[in-house]
């Protein structure tokens, strides 16, 4: 099992959590798992375990195993991450790069109306 | 001592209007990609009249000869010739201390901001990995969220990220111009040629030069990605994906931060392509390499002018 195929696997769990909307035990993601893949319970309960640990998901103990919730609803997590994409101050090296920044409202309408009638070469400044 | 005050001058003069003159022009719009050459030429000229200044000043006269053992040699004597007198000592120790500072805080900067950048980027991959799905058509990695965004996470392994507000927003056309935006900058490495003019900004963030450097290799860069986009779509479909996004991008109420480079940039589109003549270009190609040739010519002139003259190889023993 390599680090990709992890990655891919946490998000197979994560996206069934928060589908499902509830708690859910590793059994029962199993069982919902084993229905497009061969896999063990080994794997899921370790899978589960790692997500719990990065802080992603919630458990408690029901009986003898881990119920297991989403620990933020899947929207807040992608505002989240989103955010710190979209907030331009934090990026001093530019990891990201960005198609564009943000225009101001007024700056807009005039680049609109530009638009609509392009200058041809003979009028260029 | 003379190579010293004239590298010392040309870096202050070059530092200072050399840098403003280059903010002014209008040219490197025209020509991105050359103007981001003319700003490495600056920076490295900057850097190099810097540290020649301080070896000058700790090895007041340089050998010039082909021999590189000899050189060094004879460079090794100069310098204990410079030690025999407290005097030369001290300004030799202190002009050598700096230039090392120098070179080491170059390094460090440049290093850094590199790998913060590819952390950060491995961040985003994985946080994104969660939630992100591959559209396999359009090649890019699509994430829900409700205000349009899109972006290219640089390095060895590139991926372009929309938000499902652009897929939604924009027609085949726009999109197609926003991958080929995206994709030039993951092709060109432009994460590298920023990191290094962010690196040298913040080895020396009091010197204004470097401050203009980094911002505006940063703004010619997204015009070398919108050329390259616009070359296998069309100019004005660009400029209209930009619009489309910015609109998009900012929820209804919430305050937009800076945008003029966003606006220039579709100004520019908006216009034909009308890139640097011949003439043009050749001019400024000669003016890099002047630049990029002066500090070591500033250094060398007094030694070759001796050299020149045919006196004594200076410095080696008889």
């Amino acid at each position: 099992m390599n680090v990709r195929q992890m990655g891919q696997l946490e998000a197979v769990v994560m996206d069934r959590l928060w589908a499902w909307d509830r708690a859910a035990n590793v059994r029962e993601v199993l069982e919902d798992l084993q229905r497009d893949r061969t896999i063990a319970y080994t794997t899921v309960m370790t899978v589960m375990d790692n997500l719990y640990q990065k802080g992603f998901l919630t458990r408690e103990l029901d009986g003898r195993a881990y119920r297991y919730s989403a620990a933020e609803p899947r929207e807040q997590y992608t505002a989240r991450i989103m955010e710190e994409v979209l907030s331009s101050s934090s990026d001093p090296g530019a990891t990201l790069l960005h198609f564009v920044e943000r225009i101001p409202a007024t700056e807009l309408r005039r680049l609109k109306a530009a638009l609509q009638h392009p200058p041809s070469k003979g009028s260029l400044r | 001592m003379t190579a010293t005050l004239a590298l010392v001058s040309y870096a202050l003069v070059t530092g200072t209007m050399g840098a403003h003159l280059l903010r002014q022009a209008r040219w490197a719009d025209r020509s991105p990609r050359l103007g981001i050459v003319a700003w490495q030429a600056l920076t490295w000229s900057l850097l190099t009249a810097v540290i020649l200044a301080g070896l000058t000043l700790a090895i007041p006269v340089w050998p010039v000869s082909a021999d590189l053992a000899g050189l060094l040699r004879s460079c090794a004597t100069l310098l204990s010739n410079q030690y025999a007198t407290t005097g030369g000592a001290t300004v030799s120790t202190v002009a050598l201390a700096l230039v090392v500072l120098v070179l080491v805080r170059v390094g460090h900067a440049v290093l850094r901001a590199m790998l913060e950048a590819r952390s950060g980027r491995r961040r985003q991959r994985n946080a994104l990995a969660l939630v992100a799905r591959r559209d396999d058509r359009l090649g890019a990695l699509v994430v829900e969220h409700p205000s349009c965004a899109a972006y290219c996470i640089p390095g060895g392994r590139g991926e372009v990220v929309l938000t499902s507000t652009t897929v939604a927003s924009l027609d085949a056309d726009q999109l197609a111009c926003v991958l080929a935006h995206e994709r030039a900058h993951l092709r060109g490495r432009h994460d590298l040629v920023i990191a290094l003019a962010a690196g040298m900004h913040a080895a020396f963030p009091f010197v204004p030069a470097l401050r203009y450097a980094k911002a505006e290799v940063s703004r010619l860069l997204e015009m070398v990605a919108d050329d390259a986009a616009a070359g296998s779509n069309d100019r004005i479909t660009l400029a209209t994906a930009l619009i489309r996004l910015a609109e998009g991008a900012v929820p209804a109420g919430t305050l937009g931060a800076g945008g003029d480079s966003a606006v220039a940039r579709v100004r520019r589109l908006a216009a034909p392509s009308n890139p640097l003549g011949r003439i043009r270009m050749v001019l400024t190609l000669s003016g890099v390499a002047v630049l990029a040739v002066t500090p070591v010519l500033l250094a060398a002139a007094p030694a070759l002018a001796v050299s020149l003259a045919g006196y004594c190889p200076v410095g080696f023993p008889t």
